[in-house]
């Protein structure tokens, strides 16, 4: 058994639980498989090695603080992974409980692709279902936030369900500092004739973050989600939207801004299981002094998905000359009766732009600033609730 | 205002001016014309300081000041202005902010107090009214699906917003509509002032019939080879520029 796993799955200590023989089973499948090294092709440029060199404490005593969010929201706050219950008020529309046997149906993981997945699964403290009915007047927030002397390994597990025709704005935040790890499952319902936007926002520390998010969507549902990641010192993030029924749809705005000492890889898939179902996905990563940006977009068409449409496009600002960034659309489409476009580039801040800018009276830096903030603010321009959008815009000019 | 004496400039090693003499004086207005590749865009770009085009012999001075080894931001503070021949799309810079940015940055090199918000929107939303350009164009990104005649106006818009003291306009007349030559034209005329000078390159003489230049000087292979009046523009608009080469290279 590698170090790895030795050291973030020892086999005694799983909780004894009603959970406990997914646990136990979970735990198998981690020490079978192992976890995920260079041969693995979706965890290629992910350097998880890291975690090798840290030890990891049982979660410290001191509490971290939120963050504070220039709008109202209905915030859980996920204290160094936990969150107290206790202490939230929810309005109406959203009712937080445990999670039961029943939502942890039908999960299921493969290889050692998975293994954070099944580290999560053996090893989740208090999982919490959030369902959310009706139309939310502010947004739901969860608020990951860490402290300073965090340097302990947690799993938060979260299911998230809004009701048929409910309608809401999820923001999620991630916060703070300390060498732990945060190894976060979400799996996301979104009913009929409903409609989430999903706002991400993460940045900065020496946290290690892993998160993988499952989004089902169904008959006329639709989910967006907006990121901005402002860098970690190692962050992986999967996000996997399933159009499962007609009129289903799935957006994904993201922008990445990297700088040295960081790497974040960004994993997203759009699987159209079904015709009548529409995809957008805009990603943008840029990367100065030694930072790495990963994006793998695949979409995924299914033979049965006639008349569907998808549109996937990076775009990508290498700032660094030691700055490096892989960015792959992926197109996998089995139905002929469909339209499918990708774009990607990766390029460098243009000479004549920042001519025209400095040729106007902009000193150099602020002509740069001005140019990477127009190149990175794209993806989150179409988000529609402009308190969201004028913070995330805000939030982005302060890592440029 | 501006003095150029001898100027040689190149770019990658090919030199594209030869020994380029010019004075324009204040409040004076030149038109520069002449053929394709004679230098006219270069001799903008020289002025502005863009990177790459060398200056190898000779001098520019601007109000009395040597423009060598001066960044294109200090030139534009200094009270120069370049009005691009392919003003640049920038996606996702809004053209208000960016405009403001660029005043406030000028006048903040100079010491002199930043305009506050409302006082400039005044300001651009009065230009561009005269300019009959819409005041959603303020909320775009700069020259983003702007149409050629737009990008063109955007560029007078800028230079009556940043009031420079020379102004460099190139080849800001063409590709635009008789309408629009008029309005660019009467945004020039508008800013004439005795302490304010233009040069003003353009290719046809159609511009000229707007606004009045004190003189017209003929660029042909890198210098000035003729210099006159008004007249010399209608000459040249009747006999076009053939004779030029003949000329320059019996010299």
């Amino acid at each position: 058994m590698s170090e790895l796993a030795e050291k973030l799955a020892p086999q005694s200590s799983l909780a004894a639980d009603d959970f406990s023989d997914l646990r136990e089973n979970a735990q198998r499948a981690l020490m079978q498989h192992g976890f995920p090294d260079l041969k693995t092709e979706a965890w290629k440029y992910t350097p998880i090695k890291l975690l090798e060199k840290r030890e990891f404490q049982p979660a410290p005593a001191s509490t971290s603080s939120l963050p504070e969010l220039p709008f109202d929201g209905h915030v859980l706050h996920f204290d160094n992974g936990i969150l107290n219950a206790d202490e939230t008020k929810l309005p109406d529309g959203i009712k937080l409980t445990p999670a039961t046997r029943e939502d942890f149906e039908g999960i299921a993981y493969g290889g050692r692709e998975d293994a954070f997945a099944w580290l999560n699964l053996a090893r989740f403290g208090q999982a919490w279902r959030i369902g959310i009915e009706g139309e939310l007047d502010s947004p739901l927030v969860l608020a990951f936030t860490t402290s300073d002397d965090f340097a302990a390994a947690v799993h938060p597990r979260l299911f998230i369900d809004l009701a048929d025709n409910a309608r809401a704005s999820l923001v999620e935040t991630q916060s703070g500092g300390g060498e732990g790890m945060i190894n976060a499952v979400t799996n996301i319902r979104v009913r009929q004739g409903a409609a989430l936007d999903h706002v991400i926002q993460r940045g900065g520390g020496d946290t290690v973050r892993v998160a993988r998010t499952r989004v089902d969507v169904v008959r006329d549902a639709e989910y967006r989600s907006y990121v901005l990641d402002t860098g970690a010192r190692l962050g992986r993030q999967d996000l996997n939207v399933f159009l499962n029924e007609a009129g289903a749809v799935g957006e994904i705005d993201g922008t990445v801004v990297l700088d040295s000492r960081q790497h974040v890889d960004y994993h997203t898939s759009i699987e159209h299981c079904t015709g009548h179902t529409n995809s957008r996905e805009s990603f943008r990563i840029l990367a100065d002094g030694t930072g790495v940006g990963v994006f793998n977009g695949r979409i995924h068409i299914h033979a049965e998905a006639d008349d569907s449409h998808s549109d996937l496009n990076t775009a990508n600002l290498l700032l660094g000359e030691m700055a490096r960034i892989n960015a792959k659309p992926e197109l996998e489409i089995y139905s002929e009766d469909v339209t499918a476009s990708h774009g990607a580039t990766i390029g460098q801040l243009d000479d004549d732009a920042l001519f025209y800018l400095r040729s106007r009276g902009l000193p150099t830096e602020e002509a740069n600033r001005l140019l990477k903030y127009g190149f990175a603010a794209a993806p989150l321009e179409g988000l529609a609730d402009e308190t969201l959008r004028n913070w995330l815009l805000r939030e982005l000019e302060l890592v440029l | 205002m501006l003095k150029i004496t001898n100027l040689h400039a190149s770019i990658d090693g090919k030199e594209i001016l030869k020994g380029l003499n010019l004075e324009i004086g204040a409040g004076e207005l030149h038109a520069i014309m002449g053929p394709n590749g004679s230098g006219k865009s270069t001799l903008g770009h020289v002025l502005a300081g863009r990177d790459g085009y060398e200056v190898t012999e000779g001098s520019i001075e601007f109000e009395g000041k040597d423009l060598e080894g001066m960044e294109p931001e200090e030139r534009a503070t200094a009270g120069l202005f370049l009005a691009f021949q392919y003003p640049v799309e920038i996606p996702g810079v809004n053209n208000a902010y960016f405009l403001r940015s660029a005043l406030n940055a000028q006048r903040k090199a100079r010491g002199e107090e930043e305009v506050d918000s409302m006082n400039f929107l005044k300001t651009v939303r009065e230009t561009l009214g005269q300019l009959k350009m819409d005041d959603s164009l303020l909320k775009r990104a700069v020259n983003e699906g702007f149409s050629g005649g737009e990008k063109k106006r955007n560029e007078i818009v800028q230079m009556a917003v940043l009031q420079p003291k020379l102004a460099v306009l190139d080849e800001t007349d063409s590709g635009l509509d008789i309408d629009a030559l008029k309005l660019v034209a009467e945004g020039i005329n508008r800013l004439r002032d005795p302490n304010r000078s233009f040069m003003v390159i353009t290719h046809y003489q159609r511009l000229l019939e707007h606004i009045t230049p004190d003189r017209v000087h003929v660029l042909s292979d890198g210098r000035i080879v003729e210099t006159g009046g008004k007249e010399l523009a209608h000459r040249l608009e009747a006999e076009g520029y053939a004779h030029l080469a003949t000329e320059a290279a019996e010299a």
